[in-house]
Parts: C-alpha cells; sequence; structure tokens
C-alpha cells in the first residue's frame, strides 16, 4: 500500500517535469523571460553550488535557513507547548492568558519584522524572533485544545489511582495531548518556513530567502525557481523527519498505527 | 475495612435556584465485604450515588462515609472500574495495571510480583505487553479490573462496567466477578440496569426511585442464594433456570415497572 503510494507520488512528480519540459523547451508556450527552461535552471543550480551566488554556494544557504528554523522552531515549541498545556489544565492560568493570547494571535507573524529588527537589528536573533511569534501560536492552540479535549475518565481514573501532580502531567496530561500536540507542531514547522523566507526577504545577507531577494533584483528567473524548490525540499524533509518522531512516540494509539 | 453508608443523601445540581434535585434522602448501609446492586430508571442518579462515594461529586445534603469517615477527595482505597473502561492508551497493560501501585510507592519487585498475579487472575498473562487499541472490548474491561483489584482497595465502585460488552463478553466477565468475589472477597457497589445481572451477581440489590432519585427498595438476594445453592451450579444459565432466581428477578422488575409507570402522570 505504501508502496504503491510511493510510486503514484514518483508518477506525479515525474509528470509535472515533463509538463515543464512541454511548456517552455519543446512548444516554447511559456516565454523563457517568465519561467525558466528546465536546462537554465540546471545551469543556475551548478552556478550556485560550484561559484556560489548571493555570497555562498546553495548547501551553505540551505544549511544557514535550516539551522534558523530548527532553532525558532524549538524555541516556538518549547515555550508554546507549555504555555498550552498550562492553560488547558489551569483554568486561572486559561482567564489570565487567553485574552492577551486572543488579542496577539491575529497580528500577522510579518507584522512584527519592523520591531524585531528595531530591536534586535538585521541579524539571525530578529528572524528567530519573527519565526518564534508564528510558529508559537498553533502549539499553544493545540496544546491547549489537546488538553481541554482529554477524556474526562482517563482524569479521573488517574486521580481516582492516586496519582501526583508531577506524574499527573507527565504521565497522564502530556501523553493524553499528544495526538494534538503534534498536529500543533505540524502547522508550527509549516509557520515557521513560512515565515522564514519572509523575514530572510527583508533583512539578510545568507540564507534561501536571501537568494530568492537577490535573484529577483537580478531579475533571474532560473535563479528565483532554484530558491523556491530548495524552500520546497528543505520543508519536506523537516516535515519528513517529523513525521518519523510522531509515528514513534505516538505507536500506541490508534492513528500511529498505520 | 471497607464499609459504605449513605446518610440521607442529596443532590442538587446547578445552584439553589435554577438548580434541580437529583438525589433526595439517599439512605443505604453496605457492610464490609457485602456486594451490593443498584438498579432504577435512567437518571435516577444511579451515578451520581457512585460518584459521591469515589470523591468526584460532593454532597449537597446528608453524608457519605467510608470506614465512618466522610469522603473528601478520590482515592486508591476506593477503586471505580468505568464503563467506557478508562484505560491510559499510551500505556501497555502491565504499565496500566502498575500505575496505581507506583503511585502507592510499592517496590518493583513487589510490584512485578503483583501484577504477574493479576495477569493470571484475569487470564490476560499472553497480553501484558500490549497497547488497550490491540485488545476487544471485554479483555480492556479486564485490565480495567485487574487494575482496581490489584491495589487491594476497601472499596470497588463499578458502573455499569458491562454496559459496552455484547451479551456472551458480558456473561463471561460476570461469571469470571463471581470468581475473583469468591477468591478475594471485596465490599462492591455495582450500577447495572439489567436486572439478572443484579440478581446473579450481588448479596442485595437496591432499587431506586425516578428523579428525585432515592433508594426505595431494598432486596435481600444472599439469603435465597445461599438456601437455594445457586453456588452449586458452574453456568450463568442454570442460575438463572431456577424458579428462585426468576421469582427474585420478577419481583425486582415489576418494581422497576411501576417506576416507568408513573411517567405518565
Ligand atoms: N454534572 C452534572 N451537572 C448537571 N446535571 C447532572 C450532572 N450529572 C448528572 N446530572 C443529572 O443528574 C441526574 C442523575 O444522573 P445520573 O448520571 O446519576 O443518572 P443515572 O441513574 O446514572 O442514569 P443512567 O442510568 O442513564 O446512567 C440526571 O438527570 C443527569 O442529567
Ligand atoms: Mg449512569
Amino acid at each position: 500500500m505504501r508502496g504503491r503510494k510511493a510510486v503514484v507520488g514518483l508518477c506525479a512528480v515525474g509528470g509535472i517535469i515533463i509538463l515543464w519540459f512541454a511548456l517552455t523547451s519543446w512548444f516554447g508556450i511559456i516565454p523563457a523571460g517568465r519561467f525558466p527552461t528546465p536546462a537554465q535552471f540546471w545551469v543556475a543550480l551548478k552556478q550556485i553550488e560550484l561559484r556560489g551566488y548571493a555570497g555562498s554556494t546553495l548547501v551553505d544557504h540551505a544549511l544557514h535557513s535550516l539551522r534558523l528554523i530548527v532553532i525558532s522552531f524549538l524555541v516556538a515549541v518549547g515555550t508554546g507547548i507549555p504555555l498550552g498545556l498550562l492553560m488547558g489544565w489551569n483554568r486561572r492560568a486559561e482567564a489570565l492568558i487567553n485574552p492577551v493570547f486572543m488579542l496577539i494571535r491575529p497580528i500577522p507573524p510579518l507584522a512584527w519584522i519592523p520591531l524585531a529588527i528595531l530591536w534586535l537589528g538585521l541579524g539571525d536573533a530578529a528572524k528567530v524572533m519573527v519565526i518564534w511569534f508564528a510558529a508559537f501560536v498553533p502549539s499553544v492552540i493545540n496544546a491547549h485544545a489537546g488538553v481541554r479535549n482529554i477524556d474526562k475518565s482517563v482524569i479521573e481514573a488517574a486521580r481516582m489511582l492516586g496519582t501526583p501532580p508531577l506524574r499527573m502531567a507527565g504521565e497522564v496530561i502530556v501523553p493524553a495531548s499528544l495526538p494534538m500536540i503534534f498536529t500543533g507542531l505540524r502547522l508550527s514547522l509549516q509557520a515557521s518556513w513560512t515565515t522564514l523566507v519572509a523575514a530572510e526577504l527583508v533583512g539578510a545577507l545568507v540564507g534561501v530567502g536571501f537568494v530568492l531577494n537577490m535573484a529577483q533584483q537580478d531579475i533571474y528567473p532560473a535563479m528565483i525557481l532554484v530558491g523556491m524548490l530548495t524552500v520546497g525540499v528543505l520543508g519536506w524533509a523537516t516535515t519528513f523527519v517529523l513525521g518519523l518522531v510522531e509515528r514513534r512516540v505516538l505507536s500506541w494509539s490508534l492513528q500511529g498505527r498505520g | 475495612m471497607g464499609s459504605i453508608r449513605f446518610e440521607g443523601v442529596g443532590k442538587v445540581f446547578g445552584n439553589a435556584r435554577t438548580g434541580f434535585k437529583a438525589l433526595d434522602d439517599v439512605s443505604l448501609a453496605i457492610g464490609e465485604k457485602e456486594f451490593v446492586a443498584i438498579v432504577g430508571p435512567s437518571g435516577c442518579g444511579k451515578t451520581t450515588c457512585l460518584r459521591m462515594v469515589a470523591g468526584f461529586e460532593g454532597v449537597s445534603a446528608g453524608k457519605v462515609l467510608v470506614n465512618d469517615r466522610p469522603v473528601v477527595r478520590p482515592g486508591a482505597d476506593r477503586a471505580v472500574v468505568f464503563q467506557q473502561f478508562a484505560l491510559f492508551p499510551w500505556k501497555t497493560v502491565r504499565q496500566n495495571i502498575e500505575f496505581g501501585l507506583r503511585n502507592k510507592r510499592i517496590g518493583k519487585d513487589q510490584r512485578d510480583h503483583l501484577v504477574a498475579g493479576s495477569l493470571k487472575l484475569m487470564s490476560l498473562e499472553s497480553h501484558g505487553d500490549a497497547y488497550p487499541h490491540q485488545l476487544s472490548g471485554g479483555m480492556q474491561q479486564r485490565v480495567a479490573i485487574a487494575r482496581a483489584y490489584v491495589l487491594d482497595p476497601d472499596v470497588l465502585l463499578m458502573d455499569e462496567p458491562f454496559g459496552a460488552l455484547d451479551a456472551q463478553t458480558r456473561v463471561v466477565m460476570q461469571e469470571e466477578l463471581v470468581r475473583l468475589a469468591r477468591v478475594n472477597p471485596r465490599t462492591v457497589l455495582f450500577i447495572t440496569h439489567a436486572v439478572e445481572e443484579a440478581v446473579y451477581l450481588a448479596d442485595r440489590v437496591a432499587i431506586m426511585s425516578r428523579r428525585p432519585g432515592t433508594i426505595k427498595e431494598i432486596i435481600d438476594v444472599k439469603t435465597v442464594r445461599l438456601a437455594e445453592r445457586w453456588d452449586g451450579h458452574e453456568r450463568i444459565e442454570d442460575v438463572m433456570d431456577l424458579e428462585s432466581f426468576v421469582h427474585l428477578r420478577t419481583r425486582i422488575w415489576k418494581s422497576l415497572r411501576e417506576e416507568k409507570a408513573e411517567i405518565g402522570h
């Protein structure tokens, strides 16, 4: 079943590549100035990897972005999940935090960029802050909902078994909310990538977003495509790793069985 | 150890003005190692009674005493078996059973010994490392019973524990509970909709009236059971065929029917 899915996926990717050839190189339906041909793409890819573009090679740009993502993501979920859990478990904390959260939540993460740059300059710290805001929200919401949706009788069972508070948190509340928490993690990761590219478009000297920015200024469609696909591949890879972790951690659940 | 007493217990849900009276003047005394079943029309407050003994719900009037002390909070001396099992899905069968023992700070060796014993008692030996979702409903409920029994509680509280099971599994579980009660007698408060189940399992059956719920009648089953030697029959269907069983069942049934008929007025 899984094998067949992979085959279907590969066919779809293959189909798109053929379509790409057809629309650009073979029949020229899309002019080369608008969208690069596969050959131009290949040249751009070789250029950035061998000679570098926008100051570094593609691997360096990618590693830099990836490092930013990992740091920001960990900071965001490391703060968001505990906050969400606290809000779900403690009525008073919820009453206190939720109104503030509701007010801050609708502000688009990118709207924080000016403030972040003002506070932290053009370096990585400002980007971490912006990504943190973006990735933080889904983590909080899902951890909160995860606790809220715990089957009441499971909590009562734990209370009846005389569970002390710390063990209640660590062995009952957190595991019971884990399926929802992972939903939040996936959304947080998605939000991290979306925001990273935007943050790097504004002020950066290295990174995939910077490559995109430079390529736009140089009117270099092939390099734009290289940057975009790099984001796609990296995003897919990080999601894949998260999926592996999830399958491991949630092996006990029905969802994790497949 | 293990007496339960309801003394003029009342329960109002919601506030005094808009709230409604779920229980009114419930009085019932359950002796040590006695098995009492509560039957009654739906919504009459059976679950509420059990939850007050468990410590999940407070009283609005009167007292609920366990071992002559008022119930304040939930605790492992009053183990609950829930209708929907309420196992920890992220723990294996063994870890589920072991959890309460860890909370009681019982050492590893002793724990292993107790868990192994209760796996054996509930015929779960080959499923110790399975997760709950890998088990059938009947097996899951056996785990829940093992998790409660292994704590050696003073009282066992069971709220329609077999309600979610199919008819055959239910019968097996009823026989198993009787066997368990012989090996290791406990004070049991057992709630059920099934009159036959109540008569088969209980020493006494308390019948509750419709809202606001109160104890309407208490039927002594034990005297009849001993006199008529029900225990001489291995299988549940043989007991259920006995004239003395049918007689008691019909009597409780009629009493419940009166309750249902009153809705019309
Ligand atoms: N937390 C609560 N808040 C408000 N009303 C409640 C609450 N718990 C129970 N009730 C009400 O109290 C009454 C008694 O409920 P309870 O669950 O004890 O009945 P029951 O006899 O167990 O019913 P069933 O046989 O259907 O399980 C019901 O009318 C129910 O709606
Ligand atoms: Mg009930």
